[in-house]
């Protein structure tokens, strides 16, 4: 059975390999965790709370911003402290998703370029100039450059289904990451306030709520 | 609708809906709970200090601690260093010559709640406590299983 040169032999040493990066991060996270040594104690609660408060509040600055990996450090959060962080965590990821949305949204777009180079983020700016003189519809379908037509139109047409697989598929920050995603999806004026802000309650659940359910078992 | 109401209600949606998560995502712990029984605030234990130690059952940690009691309050030296509890005011109960003792401390300025059971039987004491923290996204609960004997009220300090 082959499929564009790949062979049975290879597909399953690439699963293979896959397993076992899969099985070196667990490994990789159960160490950072055992060597943070994280105890919440009376002595600590304070400081600890504080980590968290700025912690909350950097990764929803990072996350909203395009090309910035800021998912690590709800990732990290999550790692130090459990589950039981799991929730704030979904919150502050949708704030950031809905806050990337506004600035794309109501910020103008020569003006928001503007503020991309000043603050030296020229990959967005790039990305935002790329997008400036396109319609409307053709914006999204510039994240979706090297689709054929059909997976276009369709992605236009279930845009909301598209933009939360968009925000969850392993590998966006080619296109901007979470971030990116959301500035350009209020670039382009095609998604409205509320659904889209229904979607991204819906496209960012799975991992806290796998968290929360499955307990933390990376 | 105007631009700005967009953002408002945008903003008002995010922080709405983010608080009614957390609220019901944010599983409760119970304080430590006390046997019901006959509770009293008789001063039983006024004018006694005990000097205990034992162990944070979560992380294993060591915890050295002096308790004292008077005119109907409760002070732990040890929690003053982390919040300003004060003294808080404690129950007791007698069962066959054993005095049982609780109290609740709260910290005034962080959502830490306090809560000691013990029981004092001749100078020796054995406590229970939890230690819950419970902060708008989480709640977090420190358990406490401490033993100690009595102790001169001046070789407290603090």
């Amino acid at each position: 059975m082959t499929s564009d040169g790949l062979t049975l032999q290879g597909l399953i040493l690439k699963f293979g390999i896959l397993i076992g990066i899969i099985a070196l991060a667990t490994w990789g996270v159960h160490m950072i965790r055992d060597a943070l040594d994280l105890q919440i104690r009376p002595d600590n609660e304070q400081q600890v709370h504080k980590a968290i408060m700025i912690g909350a509040m950097a990764y929803i600055a990072l996350l909203a911003m395009p090309f910035v990996p800021g998912a690590e450090i709800g990732i990290a959060l999550l790692a130090g402290f459990g589950a039981a962080i799991a929730p704030l965590i979904y919150v502050c990821t949708i704030a950031a998703m809905m806050l990337a949305f506004a600035v794309g949204r109501f910020l103008p777009i020569s003006a928001l370029e503007r503020a991309l180079r000043v603050f030296r983020m020229r990959r967005t700016a790039d990305l935002v100039a790329r997008a400036a003189p396109l319609p409307r519809e053709e914006r999204v379908a510039m994240l979706l450059e090297g689709q054929s037509k059909r997976v276009l139109r369709l992605a236009l047409r279930y845009r909301y289904v598209a933009i939360a697989v968009a925000m969850n598929t392993p590998g966006n920050s080619i296109i901007g990451g979470g971030g990116g995603i959301m500035i350009i999806a209020g670039l382009s004026g095609i998604f409205t306030p509320l659904s889209t802000f229904l979607t991204v309650i819906l496209a960012v659940s799975p991992v806290p709520l796998a968290v929360i359910f499955l307990g933390l078992q990376f | 609708m105007p631009q700005v109401l967009q953002i408002a209600a945008i903003a008002i949606a995010t922080f709405g809906t983010g608080a009614a998560t957390l609220s019901v995502m944010n599983e409760d712990i119970a304080d430590l709970a006390v046997p019901e029984g006959d509770w009293a605030a008789t001063g039983a234990l006024d004018g006694f200090a005990f000097r205990i130690s034992g162990e944070d059952l979560s992380s294993g940690a060591e915890l050295k601690d002096d308790i004292i009691f008077r005119d109907g309050t409760f002070q732990s030296t040890d929690c003053e260093e982390y919040c300003n509890f004060g003294w808080s005011s404690y129950q007791t109960k007698e069962i066959d010559g054993v005095t049982h003792f609780t109290t609740t401390a709260i910290c005034p300025d962080a959502p830490h709640t306090v809560v000691w059971y013990g029981t004092v039987t001749g100078d020796e004491v054995a406590i229970d406590v939890t230690w819950t923290t419970r902060r708008w996204y989480w709640t977090n609960q420190i358990p406490i299983r401490v033993v100690g004997k009595v102790t001169p009220l001046d070789t407290i300090s603090g």
